[in-house]
């Protein structure tokens, strides 16, 4: 089950309204809470719910099409986490950016990640297998540091409920969408996958992507100050 | 040990009390502020859509920048309005409308970036130095230097 909810560059909700274009992937379930703010999504006349979850015989997929308030986040998060449980997903790998603040320099961006025990480190650093699959070349794991935000939580509860969980970060504007991020995150899911992901359209749709994008990207952005977002950067203290 | 603890659960109140205020503070603070400054990213009379921008405070400079897709290179303009609103404005390669955004409720055709930002301390606007890449254009601003003061 795979996650694209609004972090910093949007890098997640990019791959993820890419993921439905290219797989048609139909909306097969949706987020009824009150927790949300009193509105609704209109697509060719029809209203939908702004949470939903998108998939196919393979695949899910949960994306938002507004930010998450920060004070309901925990419990949205939880909810997501247990119904993937429910519908035994044997993976979880939320798609998201890590903040670089020299992004502007960066011509490819590096993408990390970030896995809920030790078993599957070991997988994605290409030491050991997991589930009879080996990967052909490791991925650089973000061994130190504060998350912050959505995937902190998917990660925590996945963690807690013993489900396997892969993050991958994809270096990141921090409050400007950034396709070429979700680009690379899509890469990277591909390469783990071992699933054909077309990301020409992506690219090519840049700059009207980073156009649409601008209304939710800023109250993302809001919401992600909530959260104490800037923690990231912080060196933790653990000796 | 009773009254040890009693004593804490009345802070514990105190401080949950204060927590409850500084919440409610907030959230009028921010209600207000939408009710006055929150408006749509676009102005259908003015032909312009606002872009997004950032303004970062370093102790040497400040870095402004704006994220602007489909802009025109040469048509960005950057232009200090008194001492501290940055203006920028910039053409775009093609129309935009709200109906390329499946919009029809609302009529609307735009063809510039235009924003104002505020510079929150003093700088040195003709050290400024201006970069557009990738469609994003960031403009470094130094700081104003004061004078040094003598440690004793």
């Amino acid at each position: 089950m795979l996650y694209g909810l609004p972090d910093v560059g949007l890098v997640g909700v990019i791959a993820a309204s890419h993921m439905v274009s290219e797989f048609n992937l139909e909306e097969v379930a949706f987020v009824d809470t009150d927790m949300l703010p009193p509105m609704i999504v209109l697509h060719k006349g029809t209203p939908h719910t702004p949470i939903r979850i998108f998939g196919n015989n393979e695949l899910l997929l949960a994306v938002s099409e507004i930010a998450i308030p920060a004070d309901s986040i925990h419990r949205i998060i939880r909810s997501l986490v247990k119904w993937g449980k429910e519908k035994e997903a044997r993976i979880m790998i939320p798609l998201g950016g890590i903040p670089a603040p020299n992004r502007q320099e960066i011509t490819e961006p590096k993408v990390f990640a970030v896995a809920s025990s030790p078993q599957l480190v070991e997988w994605l650093e290409g030491k050991a297998e997991w589930k009879g699959r080996r990967v052909d070349e490791p991925f650089n794991i973000l061994q130190e540091g504060y998350m912050v935000g959505p995937y902190a939580l998917v990660l925590q509860y996945c963690m807690q409920e013993n489900i396997p969980a892969v993050a991958f970060l994809s270096q990141a504007f921090y409050n400007y969408p950034d396709p070429q991020a979700a680009a690379m995150a899509l890469k990277a899911l591909s390469k783990l996958m071992g699933i054909q992901i077309d990301v020409s359209q992506l690219l090519e749709k840049g700059e009207e992507i980073r156009l649409k994008a601008r209304d939710i990207m800023k109250r993302t952005t809001k919401e992600l100050a909530k959260m104490r977002k800037t923690q990231e950067y912080d060196i933790p203290l653990y000796v | 040990m009773a009254s040890k603890k009693r004593r804490r659960s009345l802070l514990d109140l105190i401080d949950e009390y204060m927590r409850t205020i500084e919440e409610e503070i907030e959230e009028r603070f921010e209600a207000l502020h939408n009710l006055f400054f929150e408006r749509p990213s676009w102005n259908a009379r003015t032909r312009t859509i606002e872009p997004l921008c950032n303004v970062l405070v370093t102790p040497d400079e400040v870095v402004v920048t704006a994220d602007l897709p489909y802009a025109k290179e040469d048509t960005v303009k950057v232009k200090l309005l008194g001492d501290d609103v940055l203006e920028i404005s910039a053409e775009m390669k093609r129309k935009i409308c709200l109906e390329d955004f499946g919009i029809t409720h609302h009529e609307g055709e735009f063809s510039e970036f235009h924003c104002r930002v505020n510079i929150p301390v003093p700088v040195s606007a003709e050290a400024k130095r201006v970069s557009f890449k990738n469609g994003i254009l960031e403009v470094r601003l130094p700081r104003k230097r004061g004078y040094e003061i003598k440690i004793e």
